[in-house]
């Protein structure tokens, strides 16, 4: 057990910055998830806790030590890896005991430990089998035991569960918060997939182009994202962005018109709403538009409408229709509202909401 | 391959069969010849009258009493100590293979796993170096050679072939670990080895095959080669090769031929035996470097 | 890989290139600039009944002491690299200015042994590798066309040529084509010139050589095109068909376009190896008709009495030079590809 802090921890290749001056700390038990889309420098940042990868610049501290230098094996980490990297020529049972054979942990200890790991991941069955004889949720599981097995300080895992089929994903991620329930270990996950982060994380990072956009809990992500970036990443779907001007309380783009907006500076703004907060009108609505598309989900109707270039969807109740092109009038009340720099895409705090 | 050859025409067919029927009697018949012309006398194998004596034995059986005769053998192994020559070139391939292969194993793999930019110039200089006629190398060795009486020792030819091989070697090895991902050696580190304990207790493991396919050509290498053996090795140091090539020289004139003839099939059956045990491994060890193209 | 790791995992292999490759190298730039010592004479007065005769003859202490002070020989700058037995500066001159036209200058030239050596190893170069690209292509296609079970053996009979040694290859088919072996009784048979001799003329054994060459490595294009068969792209093969390319369009559209890569390779292992012809030239005993820059080398090295080290070393600058120009495109080629990787 044990708190890691990152100290404006760089990465940078000839001409190339992956990780840019990330500053972060992550508590004792945590279960911190590293999301954002490919390329964004979480996964170098997690090499770099592991010691896979040398640190350009700053300090990464593991409990009271600085572990720069420290050579992986040394770092009392384990770590899940996206294809598993199990050892063909090695039984699973050999697998899950191979981190205490050459930690030279007590002989005569290893069964136990080997058995207890399999069975907190129901491999009980499968011991004598070589990885290339299991499915892949299998080898799954067998890369977890081999993390369990000998109780680590942390947790490392890179995007485990993406080359799980749809329906696996799901029972595993229920299994990998269950262990972590249970083992209480400092855990870094990494993800591009923002409803595992949501699902998994005590805290959020969400990462893009080696800058941190933002720390928080999976609900202060999703009600307060910081920024436009933010906004777009997280929420299925993401939230809608509209560019529009703001004059004197009242914001304005092509179809759509929002007011109550006092006490917000005027000029170029974007708006953002969440699809499941806005809905159709009966009638006016502050937008009013014809349906570019109408999809439907089974348990909610996607209405899409155009402001301008952006593309604006709208859940419905799961028994609405509307042909496409037919005008549709939307409810956008300003409570619902988030405000972004135009140009930075900051988050701006209108006084008027709650 | 289905779609390539769907709807062949019989001419199309036929056309293939008899191309490949002449190939392989190119390819193996020459074999074939000089095995069955091996326990022949020289007055068959070289007959002035017609060449089909050398299948019949005319002269073999006027000579010995009998239509086939080891006599070529006992001359070249017994008379003129071929046997030396074999053991020599035992010594000589067994180091070789297996110093190449600690060497480039460990520089392969290396090579493979980093990303620096020095990493691909080693490789490059080991491609020109791949590409040096050994011959032009050996006129740099010998006057030092001489100079420092390391000359004409197996350990001085050893060490200069596993070096001649290495460029190959490490090349062909890179390309193999290239085929191994790198989350088993990081999987193995995190979960305790020091680098080396990952590619001694993992990597090596899994890259027994690549191992092999490049051990087998290490072998072909310093079994086949002339030049270096031929010009650094004394003469009572000498391996079959170059044995036999002294052969041609003084056989010639005192009409023993057939020493030089028993001498070549002898050298001739250990490939045999190697291409019919590990023809696998040769196909893909021919193709490893090609499918990076 | 941190950079201590990869030298301690590279330096075994480095070390073992850097001295028995890199430095040999350097020796032999040194020894090409120095040249053999000649023998110290001493002359002395000889006196007999009808008076005094001065006579000279070598001093083998001496001589032998000066070659163990200074086993290089001594400096001589260029001098061996433009000798006649070399790039024969003087000769190339005379022959520029008294030829009468671009084929007597080339017939003169080429009597120069260097650019005999030079004329042999290019013309193999380039006509064993193409033919063993195209054979080898043939080869693959039509074992790929054949059943299933025969293909193992074909494929172990096929690889038999190029596994063997090549100096044994080619005393088998030396045997073979003499004029009392099996090929070359045949041959007089045939064209019934009791005379006729593989080993007599020089265009004769060039072509026996070329031939032996393509005996030698065609097997190896045939193993690198069969396995790239193998791995043909079926999506694209079967679109064509869909599109409507008859058989000879597929190949020429799909099928070579992803052999190319391997054609590539093949031609440029086949352009190193062909390079260095030398073993053949031993085992043909085909020295007096064709050399090539190895075998002159070879020769040097091997020449009785003392070994001609000077001149070995210049000829072998010049065939690493040779070899440079050789693969300078290919050089070229890689690097402009590792740039657009990283």
């Amino acid at each position: 057990m044990a708190t890691i802090s990152l100290k404006n921890v760089s990465k940078k290749w000839a001409g190339f910055t992956g990780v840019d001056a990330l500053s972060l700390d992550i508590a004792d038990g945590e279960f911190l998830v590293l999301l954002g889309p490919s390329g964004c420098g979480k996964t170098t940042t997690m090499r770099m806790i592991a010691g896979l990868e040398t640190i350009s610049d700053g300090e990464i501290w593991i409990g009271d030590r600085v572990v720069n230098t420290l050579e992986p094996k040394d770092r009392d980490i384990a770590m899940v890896f996206q294809s598993y990297g199990l050892y063909p020529t090695m039984s699973v049972y050999e697998n899950i005991r191979f981190p205490l054979r050459v930690r030279k942990v007590p002989r005569e200890t290893h069964h136990e430990r080997v058995m207890r790991a399999a069975a907190m991941v129901e491999l009980g069955d499968f011991l004598e089998r070589r990885p290339a004889a299991l499915s892949g949720g299998q080898r799954q599981r067998v890369a977890l035991a081999r993390a369990i097995v000998r109780q680590p300080t942390v947790f490392l895992m890179d995007e485990p569960l993406s080359n799980l089929d749809a329906k696996l994903r799901v029972s595993t991620r229920a299994q990998i918060k269950n262990l972590h329930h249970e083992l209480k270990t400092t855990t870094i996950y990494v993800t591009h997939d923002q409803i595992e982060a949501m699902t998994l994380a005590d805290r959020v990072v969400v990462m893009n182009r080696g800058i941190v956009q933002q720390v928080g809990t999976p609900m202060q992500i999703y009600d307060r994202p910081a920024n436009t970036f933010v906004a777009g990443f997280i929420g299925s779907p993401a939230m809608n962005l509209i560019e529009g001007d703001i004059r004197s309380g009242v914001f304005t783009a092509t179809n759509m018109r929002v007011e109550g907006l006092a006490g917000m500076p005027d000029g170029p703004v974007t708006l953002g709403f969440r699809a499941e907060d806005a809905g159709v009108a009966d009638r006016g609505g502050q937008i009013s538009a014809p349906v570019y598309s109408m999809e439907l989900l089974g348990d909610a109707s996607m209405v899409t409408v155009q402001c301008g270039k952006a593309l604006a969807a709208v859940k419905t109740p799961k028994d609405f229709r509307i042909a496409i092109g037919a005008p549709v009038g939307i409810t956008v009340p300003a409570s619902i509202c988030h405000f972004f720099d135009a140009r930075s895409g900051h988050r701006i705090e209108h006084p008027g909401k709650d | 391959m289905s779609v390539l050859t769907a709807k062949t025409s019989p001419w199309m067919r036929g056309a293939a069969i008899g191309f490949i029927t002449l190939w392989l009697l190119m390819a193996a018949f020459p074999f074939v010849w000089t095995l069955w012309g091996s326990f022949k006398v020289q007055g068959d194998f070289f007959s002035r009258q017609d060449w089909l004596n050398a299948l019949y034995g005319v002269q073999t059986l006027a000579e010995t009493g009998s239509s086939f005769t080891g006599r070529g053998y006992y001359g070249a192994w017994v008379e003129r100590e071929f046997w030396r020559s074999v053991i020599n070139t035992g010594i000589v391939t067994g180091f070789v293979v297996v110093i190449s292969l600690t060497f480039g194993t460990l520089g392969g793999y290396a090579l493979s796993r980093s990303t620096a930019r020095y990493a691909f110039w080693i490789l490059i200089a080991a491609l020109i170096f791949r590409a040096m006629p050994h011959i032009t190398l050996l006129s740099g060795y010998l006057l030092p050679f001489f100079q420092l009486g390391v000359w004409g020792y197996l350990s001085t030819a050893i060490i200069v072939l596993v070096a001649i091989n290495q460029p190959f070697t490490i090349w062909m090895l890179n390309s193999f670990f290239q085929t191994i991902p790198k989350d088993l050696d990081e999987s193995a580190m995190v979960d305790g080895c020091s680098r080396f304990q990952a590619f001694r207790l993992v990597i090596i493991p899994v890259m027994w095959p690549g191992v092999i396919t490049t051990g087998l050509f290490s072998f072909l290498l310093a079994y086949n080669d002339f030049a270096v053996t031929a010009v650094l090795l004394s003469q009572e140091n000498q391996t079959m090769v170059p044995k036999i090539a002294s052969f041609m020289g003084s056989t010639q004139v005192q009409g023993n031929v057939m020493f030089a003839v028993s001498a070549v099939v002898s050298a001739t059956v250990p490939l045999f035996i190697l291409v019919l045990f590990f023809q696998r491994h040769i196909v893909s060890g021919l193709t490893a470097g090609a499918v990076k193209g | 890989m941190p950079h201590r790791t990869f030298i301690a995992f590279i330096l075994p292999s480095a070390l073992a290139m850097l001295i028995f490759i890199a430095l040999p190298i350097v020796s032999v730039v040194v020894q090409s600039l120095f040249i053999e010592h000649e023998r110290v004479m001493v002359t002395a007065e000889n006196c007999g009944p009808f008076g005094c005769k001065k006579e000279s003859h070598v001093d083998e202490a001496a001589t032998a002491e000066l070659r163990r002070d200074q086993p290089l020989g001594r400096f001589n700058g260029l001098g061996t690299y433009l000798d006649r037995k070399h790039l024969a500066a003087k000769e190339v001159r005379e022959a520029f200015a008294e030829a009468s036209g671009p084929i007597d200058f080339l017939t003169r030239v080429g009597s120069l042994p260097l650019y005999k050596a030079l004329g042999f190893t290019l013309a193999y170069t380039f006509v064993v590798t193409p033919l063993v690209l195209i054979l080898g292509f043939m080869i693959a296609l039509a074992v790929n066309a054949l059943p299933y079970f025969v293909k193992g053996p074909v494929i172990f009979a096929s690889l038999l040529p190029m596994i063997i040694t090549p100096l044994i290859g080619s005393l088998i088919l030396f045997w073979m084509i003499d004029a009392n072996g099996i090929i070359g009784a045949s041959l007089q048979a045939l064209f019934n010139d009791p005379d006729l001799s593989l080993k007599a003329s020089p265009t004769l054994t060039w072509i026996t050589l070329m031939v032996y060459g393509v005996w030698h490595s065609a097997p190896f294009a045939f193993v690198v095109f069969y396995a790239g068969l193998q791995t043909l792209p079926h999506d694209t093969l079967e679109s064509a068909m869909i599109d409507g390319a008859n058989r000879f369009e597929r190949i020429r559209f799909v099928v070579l376009p992803h052999l190319m890569p391997l054609a590539i390779f093949v031609g440029l292992i086949q352009l190193m190896d062909n390079f260095r012809v030398f073993e053949p030239i031993v085992g043909f005993n085909a020295g007096a008709s064709a050399t090539s820059l190895s075998y002159a080398i070879y020769t040097d090295l091997r020449s009785t009495g003392a070994p001609l080290f000077g001149s070995a070393a210049a000829t072998s600058m010049l065939t690493i030079i040779g070899i440079c120009i050789l693969m300078a495109p290919v050089l070229v080629r890689t690097w402009r590809d590792f740039k657009r990787r990283h």
